[in-house]
């Protein structure tokens, strides 16, 4: 069947973001604009949808990535808590097309923060997908951030962009106004025609939302134009202190960046992705094999003694050459079946796409002392075990 | 991320291809790579005082 017309603006009209509790209608035309400023999502995994290490973590008192895919909580001696991706079935959120979040629940309190404890959930990007925003040039473009923010407790957040590179920092917030109720935020930044990012694949920026904090982060003033970074004014507004009261909770959807300024009328709609592209895109930074079936091999390789197998395993193109881990797993012989425990899993070469994998098994294990021919590896279980391959920011 | 132990682990040329290492309670292999963010905490923890130990 021949296209012959495209209607980009059918295709994108009917979002309906509600901003800070309105109703306004956006759609490109509003935003007089003809096209999307960017291809695709400059945020990946910006909806929640996937979440490859798991969908719950409990107890969570350091930094890490817990859950959604991308998102970084960076928990610094400050309480304890429960990682979710929760599921949307009702709100503002659900009803504009989100139906999962990440989300942070205090478990234990931290009370009263030591001055350099601090709590923040955390977007980090590479400078090569950064450069369209031209920025330590004349031409630098302005930062546009929205997001979807429910708490238990109201009032002001501080967000700020976090130029790594040159180690500049802007600040901003948002106000949540009614507790436990999906809120549409939009805030926006300045230019910064000074430093540039770095055009390679290590980190250049992060987006930081503080949570809570001591008052090494917490003493100096939210600095709405870009300057070099002054820890106490990275949380100098915040007043939600979601580590301070096992009642509290914080979580996130539909996050966007955009290139220019926008207002909550004139934002262009998310760009919701299709969840296997969106799984593509999170795959550059971890990739996670063999957990959705039971006794499923994850690895086969040469027998080149009694307790050990190699060969390459393959993987997606990864931002960097990634760290490699094994959950519980077999060790089986092709040949007849006979299998032991893995003991150590090592690797001879690790590069952007493959790995040479070296696997140690139960050398008691009876009638696998074979010396040639090919043995695999086999998960125990399912769940959080697994191939793992992190390339993380 | 916090280090405990790290250990080189020689490739079919003979030379540390990777490092054998436990990370945040985790046993992991790293690759000697400057963009990866474990190896950047294992240099860090290099840095602190600690070792890498040398291959068998």
């Amino acid at each position: 069947m021949a296209l012959s017309k495209i209607d980009v603006v059918n295709m994108v009209t009917g979002a309906t973001p509600v901003a800070n509790g309105g109703t306004g209608q956006t759609t490109f035309a509003a935003a007089g604009l003809d096209k999307r400023p960017n291809a695709t999502p400059l945020i990946v995994n910006g909806d929640m949808a996937v979440a490859q290490r798991s969908t719950s973590e409990t107890g969570k008192t350091s930094a890490g990535y817990y859950t959604c895919d991308r998102m970084h909580a960076n928990i610094d001696s400050i309480g304890t808590y429960t990682i979710i991706q929760e599921s949307l079935s009702s709100g503002n959120a659900y009803i504009n097309g989100f139906t999962k979040a990440w989300r942070i629940d205090t478990t234990t309190a931290d009370a009263s923060p030591a001055s350099g404890d601090n709590f923040s959930f955390i977007y980090s990007f590479e400078g090569q997908d950064l450069q369209l925003f031209k920025k330590g040039t004349a031409n630098a473009e302005k930062f546009t951030l929205a997001f979807w923010v429910k708490s238990n407790k109201t009032g002001t957040g501080n967000v700020n962009l976090f130029d790594t590179d040159n180690t500049r920092l802007i600040g901003g917030t948002y106000t949540i106004s009614s507790a436990d109720t999906w809120e549409h935020k939009v805030v926006n930044f300045a230019a910064d025609t000074t430093g540039a990012f770095t055009n390679d694949n290590g980190q250049s920026l992060k987006i930081e939302w503080f949570l809570d904090s001591g008052t090494n982060f917490s003493s100096g003033t939210t600095d709405t134009a870009w300057g070099s970074k002054q820890d106490v004014d990275r949380n100098a507004s915040g007043t939600l202190q979601i580590a301070r009261n096992t009642d509290n909770d914080w979580a996130i959807t539909g996050i966007q960046l955009e290139v220019g300024e926008y207002t909550s009328s004139t934002l262009p709609p998310f760009q919701h992705e299709s969840y296997g592209d969106n799984l593509m895109r999170c795959h550059r930074y971890f990739e996670h094999r063999g957990y959705t079936i039971a006794n499923q091999q994850v690895f086969t390789g040469q027998t080149i003694s009694t307790t050990k197998c190699t060969g390459p395993v393959f993987y997606g193109v990864k931002r960097a050459s990634p760290t490699i881990t094994l959950g519980s797993a077999i060790c089986g012989n092709q040949h007849n079946g006979v299998a032991g425990s893995v003991t150590a899993l090592s690797t001879l070469q690790i590069g952007l796409d493959t790995a040479r994998l070296d696997v140690t098994h139960n050398a008691s294990t009876a009638n696998f002392a074979i010396t040639q021919g090919m043995a695999y590896v086999q998960l125990d279980d399912t769940g959080i075990n697994g191939l793992k391959f992190d390339a993380e920011l | 991320m916090i280090v405990t132990k790290a250990k080189y682990y020689k490739d079919q040329n003979g030379v540390n291809g990777s490092i054998n290492a436990t990370i945040d309670n985790i046993e992991c292999c790293v690759p000697i790579a400057e963009d990866n963010t474990h190896y950047q905490a294992i240099l860090k923890w290099v840095a602190e005082g600690n070792t890498i130990e040398e291959a068998d």
